[in-house]
């Protein structure tokens, strides 16, 4: 085949104008148009997750809506908080969901996405769990087949049971699996044991045996989190929304405690679940209310950062070793990434 | 000749240089557009064993290409003798051609990631769904090329194969099939290139090795520069496989065009 130059270089012309014309429309993201009279943003773009805590409820019940009738509000469903990173780094995102592992390494070099942490949907409890057949103590895992989905939550507790009880990740066969893929391995006998979530957890939990938990994990000190990450140029800009929007989570968060049944009811509309089966998904949970993650093991205060920039410090050592980041960042980055200050501004004492 | 070999270098000479000059000029961050320079570093990693660790996710990047190739090749050569049987059969008996032209057809619009989780539950996790899928997908491109080769052999050939006292057995396999075989090899190539792009559909699960498992590893936690690296791998590879392909079918059917 022969190119003829012309019609070539028209081409190549064509791609060039067609990769600015896509750079100039990164750059003016709707979230960034000018405010409405009023002072809300025009647009609040946020990226929820189908895990059973306050955001459900908040979007079932259209709180934000009503809080903020003149801004257009988008929810769009993600499955991984490595997918929320890739959609705050293109600008696509004002606030999102994403679990203490995605958000350690977006906090972290190359990444450094800049978002910050205001709010804390739930520290993760009973609702990930390393199940196991024909084992009864992790240590007896040893030379086994162990499923986890990598990058995940799941992932970073995996291997903190596993150093917990003296084994290291060359003592076992580790298998990145997704949930549905480590339900079928796990019903076909072709893994021995799995660090998942609800409600693969579930079914894994009738024929096999529960070994450490991560609320047990967290006991031990490595908290995993599902996090709230909010653009930090959103949070400078309108500053007045991201407190009607912490008020509407810490609102969901009361709801839960206070009427459990329109809780559940909300949360099971959102998962296609029973309230029954719901309510006691919420229940796996640690949710916290505005007052907790206020603490000094949480978020903290603008003058001293919570510990959960400690978790994510050593969530990022752990990545580290894995190869998955160049270096650990210092502990000031995540108490920087904290938004203790936003948090205090939206419940002052 | 040299004419040609000037242009092509020019050309990925031109792609790399609007490459480095997208990446030089920041428009968008190292994540959306890595420097042809990470790509590089990242080439020299994964091939290296550096600080303890084995190329990329505990192997070399040869062996994730290894891994890949070997499952390409088992699931072509399988799908290649299916497709020819079954393209034979579908040219030569009408009854047949009724009875699984549309299923081919149907297969073969199905897109592999929409069955894949059916193959992981019947098949498990380790190699077998993989060559299942590749095998799958690589089938029909044949069984279609055969079929309509098959069916479009000159009536002078069996005529005449008859007439020289040719049984009847002989004559799918000593008179149509060679008389098919050019139609026969675009067929094979054609499928090696699906088989190639399915194979990183097949890698999604438990596909490390793999060029396809490492790819996905690597977007997961937004190694833009590693992800990169694997699609410049599949394509050279692709690249040379075809070449191979094509100098076989040169040699197996030189008479190509010339007929």
């Amino acid at each position: 085949m022969k190119l003829r130059p012309l019609p070539a270089l028209a081409a190549l012309t064509a791609l060039g104008l067609a990769l600015t014309g896509c750079a100039s429309g990164t750059g003016a993201a709707a979230g960034d148009s000018a405010p409405n009279a009023d002072g809300t943003p025009k647009a609040l773009r946020i990226g929820y997750q189908a895990i059973p805590n306050g955001d459900l409820i908040v979007k079932d019940q259209r709180w934000l809506e009503q809080a903020l009738p003149h801004t257009k509000i988008t929810w769009s469903r993600f499955e991984s908080g490595g997918d929320v990173n890739t959609a705050m780094v293109a600008g696509g995102l004002d606030i999102g969901l994403a679990g203490s592992s995605p958000v350690t390494r977006g906090l972290s070099a190359p990444l450094n996405i800049k978002y910050k942490v205001p709010w804390i949907f739930d520290v993760i409890g009973d609702n990930e769990a390393l199940v196991a057949r024909g084992a009864t103590t992790i240590a007896a895992l040893k030379g086994k087949k162990i499923a986890a989905p990598f990058s995940s939550t799941s992932h970073y507790s995996l291997l903190a049971a596993l150093q917990g009880a003296g084994l290291t990740e060359s003592d076992v066969t580790l298998v990145d699996l997704e949930p549905p893929d480590i339900q079928a391995a796990w019903a076909r006998g072709d893994i021995d044991a799995a660090y998942v979530w609800t409600p693969v957890l579930g079914r894994l939990r009738t024929t096999g045996k529960v070994l450490i938990t991560s609320r047990e994990l967290a006991a031990k000190g490595k908290v995993t989190a599902d996090l709230a990450v909010v653009r930090t140029a959103f949070a400078d800009k309108y500053p007045k929304a991201l407190t009607t929007w912490l008020q509407q989570q810490d609102r969901a968060v009361k709801l839960v405690r206070a009427d459990k049944a329109a809780a559940s009811a909300a949360v099971g509309r959102q998962l296609n679940l029973p309230p029954a089966e719901a309510a006691r998904q919420i229940d796996e949970l640690v949710l916290l209310d505005a007052r907790q993650q206020q603490g000094a093991r949480y978020l903290g205060t603008a003058q001293a950062p919570g510990g959960l920039a400690a978790d994510l410090h050593g969530a990022a050592e752990f990545l580290t070793a894995q190869h998955k980041i160049p270096a650990v960042p210092q502990l000031s980055v995540f108490q920087q990434g904290l938004a203790a200050k936003e948090l205090g501004d939206a419940f002052p004492r | 000749m040299f004419r040609a070999v000037a242009l092509r270098a020019a050309g990925v000479l031109a792609l790399l240089a609007l490459w480095w000059a997208v990446a030089a000029a920041h428009l968008w961050p190292p994540v959306f557009v890595p420097s042809p320079g990470a790509v590089w570093h990242q080439l020299v990693q994964t091939s290296t064993v550096h600080d303890g660790q084995r190329g990329y996710a505990g192997h070399l990047l040869a062996e994730h290409l290894a891994a890949s190739l070997r499952r390409i090749l088992l699931g072509s050569l399988y799908g290649v003798a299916g497709g020819v049987a079954l393209g034979l059969l579908i040219g030569l008996v009408p009854t047949v051609r009724a009875l699984l032209g549309p299923l081919v057809t149907f297969v073969r619009t199905l897109p592999p990631l929409a069955y894949f989780s059916l193959l992981i539950i019947w098949f498990g996790i380790d190699e077998t769904p993989k060559t299942v899928l590749l095998l799958v997908a690589a089938l029909p491109p044949v069984a279609v090329a055969t079929a309509d080769a098959v069916r479009g052999v000159h009536a002078d050939y069996l005529h005449a194969a008859r007439s020289l006292g040719a049984p009847r057995w002989r004559v799918p396999l000593s008179v149509v099939l060679p008389s098919a075989l050019p139609e026969v090899m675009t067929g094979v190539r054609v499928a090696v290139g699906v088989a190639y792009t399915t194979v990183v559909a097949a890698e999604t699960v438990n596909g490390v090795p793999g060029i396809g498992g490492m790819i996905r590893d690597a977007q997961r936690y937004n190694q833009s520069d590693v992800v990169v690296l694997g699609l410049l791998v599949i394509g050279a590879s692709g690249l040379l496989i075809d070449a191979a392909l094509q100098l076989a079918e040169r040699r197996l059917a030189p008479w190509r065009g010339r007929s």
